[in-house]
């Protein structure tokens, strides 16, 4: 399975001065992140000027500082956009190092090439930098143990550290003294990766309730997103959205009738070399609602790319057909995949095909840039979640090194995988450096759901071969859906054990930790869906459809053999053999499924009596990845409105383990968002093709969850000290699958396609 | 030209009449704030009020404005985020990315005007702004402690 590797070798740290930061922060963009980080706030950005600067900093490793008033600075290379991650990757640091909360401060940095890969998503956030920070901050602990120890004329085996203080008996010294006398001692990476860490019991901020430190902003308005990033004399700018995503050429531009509009400037055409976008042409003016209003008056004349004629079922068609073809797509290892003898020996064999339309991402801010050359350097204020990912075509695009182009930090107004594709900073730069001045592209919400990358539409076909027993004998699951990893970061597909690639992160979820007996697990790149749009990340990715299909069948094959929902997924996470989980990412393995299953089902009250057309439904995932999984479950209770086949989600119950939780209640909210995404999918939100654009484009017709919408919701975590994994998406995975069962028990019908429309629903009933 | 009466403060702004006010917010008079979301009043990010009303000022034209009108974004709201729904966002840990919070707090701010002791009912007939983040839950029991709060 592939995992994000850092690829540039760690640099050695160094003492460094706070003066160092102020240089770095670009001192000709008139704009100030001042507003954003009062001090009460406690979280700046990549400014050094917010706090007044002591002379000394010591910088045992360039992931914090602690200068001579005591502050210690922690520096975060993951973007915040909603889950608070400065606050939970902080509290881990903090933690070993024994500093006291109070004093810690939250800095958010620029792209620069010494924080190795900058990469937030895939709910990795916490698992990957658990070890990393705790090690980081025990070897500050140690260091300052040492510095005191010396100070204070003993033994450093006597001393203890606390709350910013090297202790020894009854006299004290505090890190900030410390840091004032000077401290020499730094390390490497290399070297803090044998520094023990605390045992769990020792620790005093992870776990512990915690306000996170970027609300204060959050509430008065003084929050800075990157569509509120401005410079002196910057131009707006609106594209005219080519009529398909890959390959669109500019023929002729007739701007006569925007002339008419008062600060309307000009037109450009983006010539952009790196192919992250083709066929765009920039409306530029004075004011954004004149860029607005421009873009809307030009006439562009285009050659249309690949796709501008596919629908929907097109795309779905296509994944049929792929499906079909046994020949087609990446086998993945998931140890025998060999299912032939035992579907041909089978007793009983159950065959189903779930679908899904395409969603898109609609986060609430459109996705932006502000684009300034400043002397040789192109700097870029947008809100990113994988800058190592976007620098490489910048540079392509604009003819400059990586080194010359920052991405400086902005919050993100929502990320859910949208801004893991950061392709409109593409244009944006372009137009800056061709117009020698600044420009600030702002996408409408139209523009933003033309150029969005959807999650893409899926076809999956789930095959289960039992005994005359019931007892399941082997299972496959075939999935065809438009490929993300391919389409940006093909470096990052592993190959399957028939030598073909695949995209891990349009098909996890589907090697799941049951004991099936043979499992075959094929992925497809559905190849329309690729030449037609780019596929995106979009909250959960895979698992998002592939744990859809593989939960709804989970529910099929119960009843099909007589069984228990519940009672049958619990026989079958059994935990043995590869399901057994290993250290340190999968301790336990299936058998911690089972309990969260076990968990949810008692929570929600499973097999009580329920009103007439009301049902419960179960369905549980591993969250991400099978090698940093997060166990889920959840039980949704349903009422189906026989007439309307309107179908109400009343309550979900859910429970997950995800090993220790640093930050309890940015945790909890992270499982709250998951899960109500997941039922908006499921319910509420879906588009389709339909002449290669997507056919909804704003809120209009595009209709996620609202408020009267959101059922009552009761989540629990397990207790544990087990490694800390993520939590942004997981929850996601199980709603739909648990809506769908449930109305299957509440009213007999089963819908095998998400959206779950009213009329679908009414259709089904008959 | 327009005049404009903001946060309590008369402001003139050079603006064509259509529009919409949010723009002039944001750009004109830098109270970005106020959050631009899908231009067709569909969302609630770019809510404000006009006389303690809330109005989504992306499809308010700055033309239908007299100058009299008290106009109050986000960040006249209250002077040090004091106000009873900002403390309970707070005590609550209520916004994730944020962006829809601006506009969700002053929607809110403004059911409480109309209705001091709003039911849940009242909560989803009055405030009807979307969160992509899923903070709904939580935004539903912070209403319920915010009425409790005093400014
Ligand atoms: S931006 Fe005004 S309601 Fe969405
Ligand atoms: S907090 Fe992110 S959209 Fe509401």
């Amino acid at each position: 399975m592939t995992r994000l590797k850092d690829p540039r070798a760690p640099k050695s740290p160094a003492m460094s001065r706070r003066g160092f930061l102020v240089s770095t922060a670009g001192t000709t963009v008139a704009f100030s992140f001042l507003a954003a980080c009062s001090p009460g706030s406690g979280e700046a950005e990549s400014d050094g000027e917010a706090t007044s600067a002591p002379d000394v900093t010591y910088e045992p490793i360039k992931w914090f500082t602690i200068d001579s008033a005591g502050i210690v600075t922690i520096n975060i290379i993951r973007a915040e956009m909603g889950q608070h991650v400065g606050t939970a990757l902080a509290r881990i640091l903090a933690d070993e190092l024994e500093a006291d909360w109070a004093d810690v401060r939250i800095n958010h940095v620029d792209s620069d090439p010494k924080w190795g890969l900058m990469v937030t998503g895939g709910s990795w956030s916490v698992w990957q930098t658990f070890p990393l920070y705790s090690q980081a901050g025990a070897a500050g602990r140690q260091a300052l143990i040492e510095a005191g120890a010396a100070k204070m004329g003993v033994a450093p085996g006597d001393c203890s550290a606390r709350a910013g203080e090297v202790i020894c008996g009854d006299q004290k010294v505090s890190y900030g003294e410390l840091v004032a006398g000077g401290i020499e001692k730094t390390f490497t990476e290399e070297e803090i990766g044998s520094i023990a860490i605390k045992p769990a019991s020792e620790r005093r901020l992870i776990g512990e309730p915690v306000q996170a430190r970027d609300i204060a902003g959050k509430v008065d308005g003084t929050a800075m997103f990157g569509i509120d990033a401005k410079v002196d004399g910057m131009v707006y700018a609106r594209p005219v959205m080519p009529p398909t995503r890959h390959g669109s050429k500019v023929n002729s531009i007739d701007d006569s009738a925007a002339t008419e509009i008062k600060g309307y400037r000009q037109a450009i055409a983006i010539d952009d070399p790196s192919g992250t976008t083709s066929g765009w042409v920039l409306a530029i003016a004075d004011t954004y609602p004149a860029a607005i209003k421009a873009a809307d008056a030009i006439k562009v004349d285009w050659t249309p790319g690949p796709g501008a004629d596919v629908s929907e079922e097109d795309i779905l068609d296509r994944a049929r057909t792929l499906i079909s073809d046994d020949s087609a797509g990446s086998i993945l290892d998931t140890g025998d995949v060999e299912t032939a003898a035992a579907f041909e020996a089978a007793a009983q064999t159950i065959d189903q095909t779930y679908t899904c339309n395409t969603v898109l991402h609609m986060q609430l801010e459109p996705v932006n840039a502000l684009a300034v050359m400043n002397g040789d350097t192109m700097e870029i204020h947008t809100g990113n979640q994988w800058q190592s990912l976007v620098l490489p075509w910048l540079s392509q695009a604009l003819d400059m090194p990586e080194e010359k182009i920052v991405l400086k930090t902005y919050r993100l107004g929502g990320g859910f995988g949208r801004r893991l594709n950061g392709d409109y900073a593409v244009p944006a730069a372009i137009a800056a450096k061709q117009l020698g001045k600044p420009v600030k592209m702002v996408l409408t919400r139209e523009d933003d759901s033309l150029l969005d990358s959807p999650r893409s539409p899926a076809v999956q076909r789930v095959r289960l071969a039992a005994d005359g027993e019931g007892k399941v004998t082997g299972m496959e699951q075939h999935v065809a859906a438009g490929w993300p990893t391919k389409a940006m970061a093909p470096f990052f597909m592993p190959n399957g054990v028939n030598g073909a690639p695949f995209d891990p992160f349009a098909i996890n979820g589907a090697n799941h930790w049951y004991a099936v007996g043979p499992h075959r697990v094929r992925a497809i790149e559905n190849t329309l869906a690729n030449e037609t749009f780019r596929p995106g990340w979009l909250r959960s990715v895979g698992p998002g459809f592939t744990n859809w299909a593989l939960e709804s069948f989970m529910d099929e094959a119960a009843h099909a053999l007589g069984k228990d929902p519940v009672e049958f997924r619990l026989s079958l996470l059994t935990g043995e053999g590869r399901n057994a989980g290993s250290a340190p990412n999968s301790v336990g393995g299936a058998r911690r499924q089972h309990e969260v299953v076990r968990r949810a089902a008692e929570k929600a009250g499973w097999g009580s009596e329920l009103p007439a057309d009301t049902g419960l439904g179960i369905a549980t995932s591993f969250g991400q990845e099978r090698d940093m999984p997060t166990w889920v479950a959840c039980v949704a209770r349903v009422k189906v409105d026989r007439d309307s086949g309107q179908v109400t989600a009343e309550k979900l119950t859910l429970v997950a383990d995800a090993g220790t939780v640093v930050d309890p209640d940015g945790a909890m909210a992270q499982m709250e968002g998951a899960s109500l995404w997941g039922l908006s999918m499921a319910l509420h939100e879906g588009t389709a093709f339909e002449k290669g654009r997507v056919k909804d484009v704003n809120l209009n017709t595009y209709s996620p969850l609202r408020f009267g919408q959101a059922p009552e919701l009761d989540i629990s975590f397990v207790d544990s000290t087990e490694v800390p994994v993520g939590l942004g998406e997981p929850a996601t995975t199980v709603v739909a699958p648990a809506i769908a069962n449930a109305i299957y028990d509440a009213v007999g019908v089963r819908l095998r396609h998400i959206p779950i429309r009213a009329d679908a629903v009414k259709a089904a009933l008959g | 030209m327009a005049e404009l009466k903001v946060n309590g403060k008369k402001v003139t702004v050079d603006a064509d009449e259509t529009t919409p006010l949010l723009w002039v917010l944001r750009e004109d008079l830098g109270l970005t704030g106020t959050k631009y979301g899908c231009g067709i009043a569909q969302c609630g990010t770019c809510t404000v009020h006009i006389d303690g009303q809330p109005v989504r000022s992306c499809t308010y034209p700055v033309g239908a404005l007299s100058g009299e009108e008290e106009i109050t974004t986000i960040e006249g709201l209250s002077e040090d985020g004091s106000h009873p729904v900002q403390q309970a966002w707070v005590e609550m840990d209520i916004p994730q990315c944020g962006y829809c919070q601006p506009g969700m707090i002053m929607a809110v701010a403004g059911l409480l005007n109309n209705t001091p002791d709003p039911t849940d009912e009242d909560i989803d007939q009055q405030v009807t702004n979307i969160c992509r983040c899923g903070t709904l839950a939580r935004v539903r029991k912070g209403i319920h402690l915010a009425k409790t709060k005093k400014a």
